[in-house]
Protein backbone atom coordinates (compact mmCIF):
# COMPACT_ATOMS: atom_id res chain seq x y z
CA UNK A 1 0.00 0.00 0.00
CA UNK A 2 1.09 3.43 -0.95
CA UNK A 3 1.18 6.22 1.74
CA UNK A 4 -0.58 9.12 0.87
CA UNK A 5 1.41 11.87 2.02
CA UNK A 6 4.21 10.47 0.36
CA UNK A 7 2.04 9.48 -3.01
CA UNK A 8 0.75 12.74 -3.47
CA UNK A 9 4.42 14.44 -2.46
CA UNK A 10 6.01 12.63 -5.50
CA UNK A 11 3.04 13.23 -8.14
CA UNK A 12 3.18 16.98 -7.66
CA UNK A 13 6.81 16.97 -7.63
CA UNK A 14 6.97 14.60 -11.21
CA UNK A 15 3.85 17.07 -12.46
CA UNK A 16 5.93 20.11 -12.16
CA UNK A 17 9.08 18.92 -13.72
CA UNK A 18 6.62 16.94 -16.59
CA UNK A 19 5.45 20.14 -17.40
CA UNK A 20 8.58 22.44 -16.95
CA UNK A 21 9.80 20.21 -19.84
CA UNK A 22 7.04 20.11 -22.00
CA UNK A 23 6.86 23.89 -21.40
CA UNK A 24 10.92 24.40 -22.20
CA UNK A 25 11.18 25.08 -25.98
CA UNK A 26 7.38 26.80 -26.40
CA UNK A 27 8.61 29.21 -23.64
CA UNK A 28 11.47 30.35 -25.14
CA UNK A 29 10.03 29.96 -28.76
CA UNK A 30 10.06 33.29 -30.59
CA UNK A 31 13.23 34.65 -28.52
CA UNK A 32 15.50 31.89 -29.26
CA UNK A 33 15.82 29.78 -32.01
CA UNK A 34 16.58 26.22 -31.57
CA UNK A 35 18.88 24.46 -34.18
CA UNK A 36 18.32 21.57 -36.62
CA UNK A 37 21.38 20.05 -35.49
CA UNK A 38 19.86 20.02 -31.77
CA UNK A 39 16.25 19.19 -33.08
CA UNK A 40 18.03 15.89 -34.56
CA UNK A 41 19.67 15.36 -31.50
CA UNK A 42 16.32 15.77 -29.22
CA UNK A 43 14.93 13.18 -32.19
CA UNK A 44 17.24 10.55 -30.42
CA UNK A 45 15.70 10.82 -26.85
CA UNK A 46 12.77 8.53 -27.29
CA UNK A 47 15.48 5.72 -28.83
CA UNK A 48 17.76 6.29 -25.85
CA UNK A 49 15.28 5.98 -23.26
CA UNK A 50 12.23 4.18 -23.69
CA UNK A 51 14.22 0.45 -24.23
CA UNK A 52 16.45 1.45 -21.16
CA UNK A 53 13.19 1.25 -19.47
CA UNK A 54 11.96 -2.11 -20.63
CA UNK A 55 15.05 -4.13 -21.54
CA UNK A 56 15.87 -4.91 -17.47
CA UNK A 57 11.83 -4.84 -16.68
CA UNK A 58 11.79 -7.60 -18.77
CA UNK A 59 14.95 -9.36 -18.92
CA UNK A 60 15.09 -9.47 -15.09
CA UNK A 61 11.89 -10.66 -14.56
CA UNK A 62 11.62 -14.20 -13.14
CA UNK A 63 9.77 -16.34 -15.61
CA UNK A 64 7.82 -19.42 -14.72
CA UNK A 65 8.41 -21.80 -18.05
CA UNK A 66 11.06 -24.29 -17.23
CA UNK A 67 12.06 -24.60 -21.35
CA UNK A 68 12.38 -21.00 -21.93
CA UNK A 69 14.58 -21.18 -18.52
CA UNK A 70 12.15 -18.46 -17.20
CA UNK A 71 12.59 -15.98 -20.28
CA UNK A 72 9.36 -15.91 -22.29
CA UNK A 73 8.88 -12.70 -21.24
CA UNK A 74 11.98 -11.96 -23.63
CA UNK A 75 11.37 -14.10 -26.23
CA UNK A 76 7.60 -12.82 -26.33
CA UNK A 77 8.68 -9.21 -26.32
CA UNK A 78 11.05 -9.73 -29.23
CA UNK A 79 8.21 -11.06 -31.44
CA UNK A 80 6.02 -8.45 -30.21
CA UNK A 81 8.12 -6.25 -31.51
CA UNK A 82 8.17 -7.22 -34.86
CA UNK A 83 4.08 -7.49 -34.73
CA UNK A 84 4.55 -3.70 -34.17
CA UNK A 85 6.57 -3.04 -36.88
CA UNK A 86 4.60 -4.33 -38.88
CA UNK A 87 0.99 -3.51 -37.77
CA UNK A 88 2.08 -0.37 -36.07
CA UNK A 89 -0.87 -0.74 -33.36
CA UNK A 90 -0.46 -0.79 -30.04
CA UNK A 91 -3.79 -2.24 -29.85
CA UNK A 92 -2.45 -5.18 -31.67
CA UNK A 93 0.92 -5.28 -29.92
CA UNK A 94 -0.70 -5.08 -26.18
CA UNK A 95 -2.91 -8.02 -26.81
CA UNK A 96 -1.42 -10.19 -29.20
CA UNK A 97 1.82 -10.07 -26.50
CA UNK A 98 -0.87 -10.51 -23.86
CA UNK A 99 -2.42 -13.76 -25.43
CA UNK A 100 1.17 -14.92 -26.34
CA UNK A 101 2.67 -14.95 -22.88
CA UNK A 102 -0.81 -16.24 -21.75
CA UNK A 103 -0.01 -19.53 -24.00
CA UNK A 104 3.33 -19.64 -23.35
CA UNK A 105 2.48 -20.86 -19.83
CA UNK A 106 0.98 -23.68 -20.98
CA UNK A 107 3.84 -25.25 -22.84
CA UNK B 1 -9.35 10.57 -34.97
CA UNK B 2 -9.61 6.88 -34.63
CA UNK B 3 -6.04 6.26 -34.93
CA UNK B 4 -5.52 8.86 -32.38
CA UNK B 5 -7.94 6.64 -29.86
CA UNK B 6 -6.70 2.96 -31.24
CA UNK B 7 -3.09 3.88 -29.27
CA UNK B 8 -4.95 5.66 -26.19
CA UNK B 9 -7.37 3.49 -24.88
CA UNK B 10 -5.18 0.53 -24.78
CA UNK B 11 -2.61 2.60 -22.93
CA UNK B 12 -5.06 3.92 -20.22
CA UNK B 13 -6.41 0.59 -20.13
CA UNK B 14 -2.74 -0.97 -18.88
CA UNK B 15 -2.34 3.02 -16.69
CA UNK B 16 -6.06 1.86 -15.06
CA UNK B 17 -5.13 -1.90 -14.55
CA UNK B 18 -1.70 -0.82 -12.98
CA UNK B 19 -3.80 1.75 -10.54
CA UNK B 20 -5.93 -0.60 -9.17
CA UNK B 21 -3.71 -3.40 -8.18
CA UNK B 22 -1.08 -0.87 -6.79
CA UNK B 23 -4.21 -0.21 -4.60
CA UNK B 24 -4.35 3.68 -5.33
CA UNK B 25 -7.80 5.02 -5.10
CA UNK B 26 -9.83 6.22 -7.98
CA UNK B 27 -9.48 9.83 -6.82
CA UNK B 28 -5.75 9.40 -6.61
CA UNK B 29 -5.50 7.57 -10.26
CA UNK B 30 -7.65 10.14 -11.62
CA UNK B 31 -4.99 12.93 -9.86
CA UNK B 32 -2.22 11.47 -11.29
CA UNK B 33 -3.57 11.23 -14.81
CA UNK B 34 -4.68 15.08 -14.83
CA UNK B 35 -1.86 16.18 -13.18
CA UNK B 36 1.27 14.41 -14.34
CA UNK B 37 -1.17 13.16 -17.89
CA UNK B 38 2.29 11.52 -19.05
CA UNK B 39 1.11 7.54 -18.91
CA UNK B 40 5.01 6.17 -19.23
CA UNK B 41 6.60 8.06 -16.23
CA UNK B 42 3.03 7.20 -14.18
CA UNK B 43 3.73 3.98 -14.82
CA UNK B 44 7.15 3.61 -13.51
CA UNK B 45 6.74 5.65 -10.67
CA UNK B 46 3.73 3.78 -9.92
CA UNK B 47 5.84 0.90 -9.68
CA UNK B 48 8.52 2.40 -7.62
CA UNK B 49 6.34 3.65 -5.75
CA UNK B 50 5.40 0.57 -4.97
CA UNK B 51 8.80 -0.47 -3.40
CA UNK B 52 8.95 3.14 -1.32
CA UNK B 53 11.81 4.01 -3.42
CA UNK B 54 12.74 7.50 -2.52
CA UNK B 55 11.07 10.43 -3.72
CA UNK B 56 13.64 12.08 -5.39
CA UNK B 57 14.66 8.36 -7.48
CA UNK B 58 10.63 8.29 -8.35
CA UNK B 59 11.01 12.19 -9.92
CA UNK B 60 14.26 11.75 -11.68
CA UNK B 61 13.60 8.68 -13.05
CA UNK B 62 10.61 10.36 -14.21
CA UNK B 63 11.89 12.88 -15.61
CA UNK B 64 14.23 11.27 -17.76
CA UNK B 65 11.48 9.48 -19.11
CA UNK B 66 9.76 12.22 -20.09
CA UNK B 67 12.96 13.95 -21.27
CA UNK B 68 11.36 13.23 -24.45
CA UNK B 69 8.82 15.72 -24.51
CA UNK B 70 11.37 18.37 -24.94
CA UNK B 71 12.00 17.50 -28.52
CA UNK B 72 8.09 17.53 -29.27
CA UNK B 73 8.18 21.25 -27.13
CA UNK B 74 11.05 21.57 -30.00
CA UNK B 75 8.22 20.72 -32.79
CA UNK B 76 5.34 22.47 -31.51
CA UNK B 77 7.41 25.94 -30.76
CA UNK B 78 7.32 27.53 -34.34
CA UNK B 79 3.70 26.90 -34.65
CA UNK B 80 2.77 28.64 -31.33
CA UNK B 81 5.72 31.17 -31.54
CA UNK B 82 2.80 34.37 -31.87
CA UNK B 83 0.30 32.62 -29.63
CA UNK B 84 -0.50 33.79 -26.27
CA UNK B 85 0.71 33.00 -22.89
CA UNK B 86 -2.07 30.89 -21.96
CA UNK B 87 -2.47 28.87 -25.55
CA UNK B 88 1.28 28.09 -24.99
CA UNK B 89 0.76 26.82 -21.79
CA UNK B 90 -2.17 25.29 -22.97
CA UNK B 91 -0.51 23.56 -25.83
CA UNK B 92 2.67 22.30 -23.91
CA UNK B 93 0.22 20.34 -21.11
CA UNK B 94 -1.09 18.66 -24.53
CA UNK B 95 2.02 17.33 -25.66
CA UNK B 96 1.98 13.40 -25.82
CA UNK B 97 3.34 10.83 -28.01
CA UNK B 98 0.33 10.51 -30.16
CA UNK B 99 -0.30 14.21 -30.65
CA UNK B 100 3.36 14.59 -32.05
CA UNK B 101 2.74 11.58 -34.47
CA UNK B 102 -1.03 13.00 -35.58
CA UNK B 103 1.18 16.37 -35.97
CA UNK B 104 4.00 15.12 -37.56
CA UNK B 105 1.52 13.27 -39.96
CA UNK B 106 -0.75 16.28 -41.07
CA UNK B 107 2.05 18.93 -41.14
CA UNK B 108 1.66 19.08 -45.27
CA UNK B 109 -2.33 18.87 -44.74
CA UNK B 110 -2.59 22.38 -42.87
CA UNK B 111 -0.95 25.34 -44.04
CA UNK B 112 -1.23 28.69 -41.23
CA UNK B 113 -0.36 28.33 -37.95
CA UNK B 114 -3.78 29.40 -36.75
CA UNK B 115 -5.47 26.03 -38.74
CA UNK B 116 -2.59 24.21 -36.80
CA UNK B 117 -3.17 24.82 -33.44
CA UNK B 118 -6.77 24.50 -33.73
CA UNK B 119 -6.60 21.16 -35.13
CA UNK B 120 -4.24 20.34 -32.44
CA UNK B 121 -6.45 20.97 -29.53
CA UNK B 122 -9.08 19.84 -31.20
CA UNK B 123 -6.97 16.52 -31.14
CA UNK B 124 -6.21 17.13 -28.01
CA UNK B 125 -9.40 17.49 -26.43
CA UNK B 126 -10.47 13.74 -27.72
CA UNK B 127 -7.36 12.39 -26.45
CA UNK B 128 -7.64 13.95 -22.83
CA UNK B 129 -11.12 12.55 -23.00
CA UNK B 130 -10.17 8.94 -24.02
CA UNK B 131 -7.15 8.90 -22.08
CA UNK B 132 -9.37 9.55 -19.22
CA UNK B 133 -12.12 6.90 -19.58
CA UNK B 134 -9.90 4.46 -20.51
CA UNK B 135 -7.94 4.79 -17.37
CA UNK B 136 -11.23 4.74 -15.18
CA UNK B 137 -12.76 1.63 -17.23
CA UNK B 138 -9.01 -0.01 -16.50
CA UNK B 139 -8.93 0.64 -13.30
CA UNK B 140 -12.42 -0.88 -12.71
CA UNK B 141 -11.61 -3.97 -14.92
CA UNK B 142 -8.53 -4.41 -13.30
CA UNK B 143 -9.52 -5.04 -9.68
CA UNK B 144 -11.46 -8.28 -11.01
CA UNK B 145 -8.74 -9.43 -13.52
CA UNK B 146 -7.73 -12.96 -12.67
CA UNK B 147 -3.86 -13.00 -11.57
CA UNK B 148 -2.95 -15.93 -15.13
CA UNK B 149 -3.57 -12.96 -17.33
CA UNK B 150 -0.21 -11.03 -16.53
CA UNK B 151 -1.70 -7.72 -17.40
CA UNK B 152 1.11 -6.04 -15.83
CA UNK B 153 3.04 -7.68 -19.04
CA UNK B 154 0.77 -4.84 -20.77
CA UNK B 155 3.21 -2.14 -19.95
CA UNK B 156 6.96 -2.98 -21.44
CA UNK B 157 4.62 -3.81 -24.48
CA UNK B 158 2.73 -0.52 -24.33
CA UNK B 159 6.40 1.20 -24.50
CA UNK B 160 7.27 -1.20 -27.19
CA UNK B 161 4.63 0.46 -29.39
CA UNK B 162 5.43 4.01 -27.95
CA UNK B 163 9.08 3.30 -29.12
CA UNK B 164 8.80 1.47 -32.54
CA UNK B 165 7.68 4.54 -34.59
CA UNK B 166 10.45 7.06 -33.33
CA UNK B 167 12.88 4.53 -34.91
CA UNK B 168 13.14 5.97 -38.13
CA UNK B 169 16.47 5.00 -39.94
CA UNK B 170 18.98 2.71 -39.32
CA UNK B 171 20.95 4.87 -37.15
CA UNK B 172 17.77 4.83 -34.36
CA UNK B 173 17.77 1.28 -34.25
CA UNK B 174 21.90 1.41 -33.06
CA UNK B 175 20.61 3.71 -30.66
CA UNK B 176 17.70 1.62 -29.47
CA UNK B 177 19.51 -1.51 -29.44
CA UNK B 178 22.58 0.12 -27.46
CA UNK B 179 19.92 1.53 -24.66
CA UNK B 180 18.53 -2.24 -24.15
CA UNK B 181 21.98 -4.04 -23.71
CA UNK B 182 23.69 -1.48 -21.82
CA UNK B 183 20.47 -0.57 -19.54
CA UNK B 184 20.70 -4.29 -18.87
CA UNK B 185 24.55 -4.70 -17.86
CA UNK B 186 24.00 -0.88 -15.24
CA UNK B 187 20.70 -2.47 -14.19
CA UNK B 188 22.26 -3.12 -10.37
CA UNK B 189 23.18 0.76 -9.93
CA UNK B 190 21.35 2.57 -7.26
CA UNK B 191 19.09 4.86 -7.70
CA UNK B 192 17.72 3.90 -10.70
CA UNK B 193 21.61 5.32 -12.29
CA UNK B 194 21.39 2.81 -14.79
CA UNK B 195 18.68 4.39 -16.75
CA UNK B 196 20.02 7.59 -16.44
CA UNK B 197 23.53 6.72 -17.68
CA UNK B 198 21.96 4.35 -20.36
CA UNK B 199 19.48 7.57 -21.68
CA UNK B 200 22.59 10.27 -21.93
CA UNK B 201 24.81 7.67 -23.42
CA UNK B 202 22.32 6.49 -25.98
CA UNK B 203 21.78 10.21 -26.67
CA UNK B 204 25.48 11.11 -27.07
CA UNK B 205 25.37 7.80 -29.30
CA UNK B 206 22.51 9.08 -31.96
CA UNK B 207 24.63 12.52 -31.80
CA UNK B 208 27.74 11.18 -32.88
CA UNK B 209 26.23 8.85 -35.62
CA UNK B 210 24.74 12.42 -37.27
CA UNK B 211 27.69 13.97 -36.75
CA UNK B 212 28.58 13.84 -40.58
CA UNK B 213 25.91 16.08 -41.63
CA UNK B 214 27.43 19.23 -39.43
CA UNK B 215 30.61 19.33 -41.29
CA UNK B 216 28.86 19.88 -44.55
Amino acid sequence: MIQVDYFWKTIILLALGTMAIRFSIIAVSGKITISDRLKEVFSFIPAAVIPAIIAPMVFYHEGSVEVLHGKERLIVLLIATVICYKTKSMLATVSLGLVLLYFTKMI
Amino acid sequence: MLPITTGIIPFGLVMGTVCSEAQLTLLQSIGMNLFIFAGASQLASVDLMGGQTETIVVVATGLIINLRFMLYSAALSPVVRNSSFLTKLASAYCLTDQNYAVMSAHQGVLSNNRDIIRFYFGASVCMIVAWHMSVIAGYTFGNFAPISWSLEYAVPLSFVALVIPSLKGKKFIYVAVFSSLFSIVLNGLPYNLGLIFTALLGIALGAFLTRDKVLK
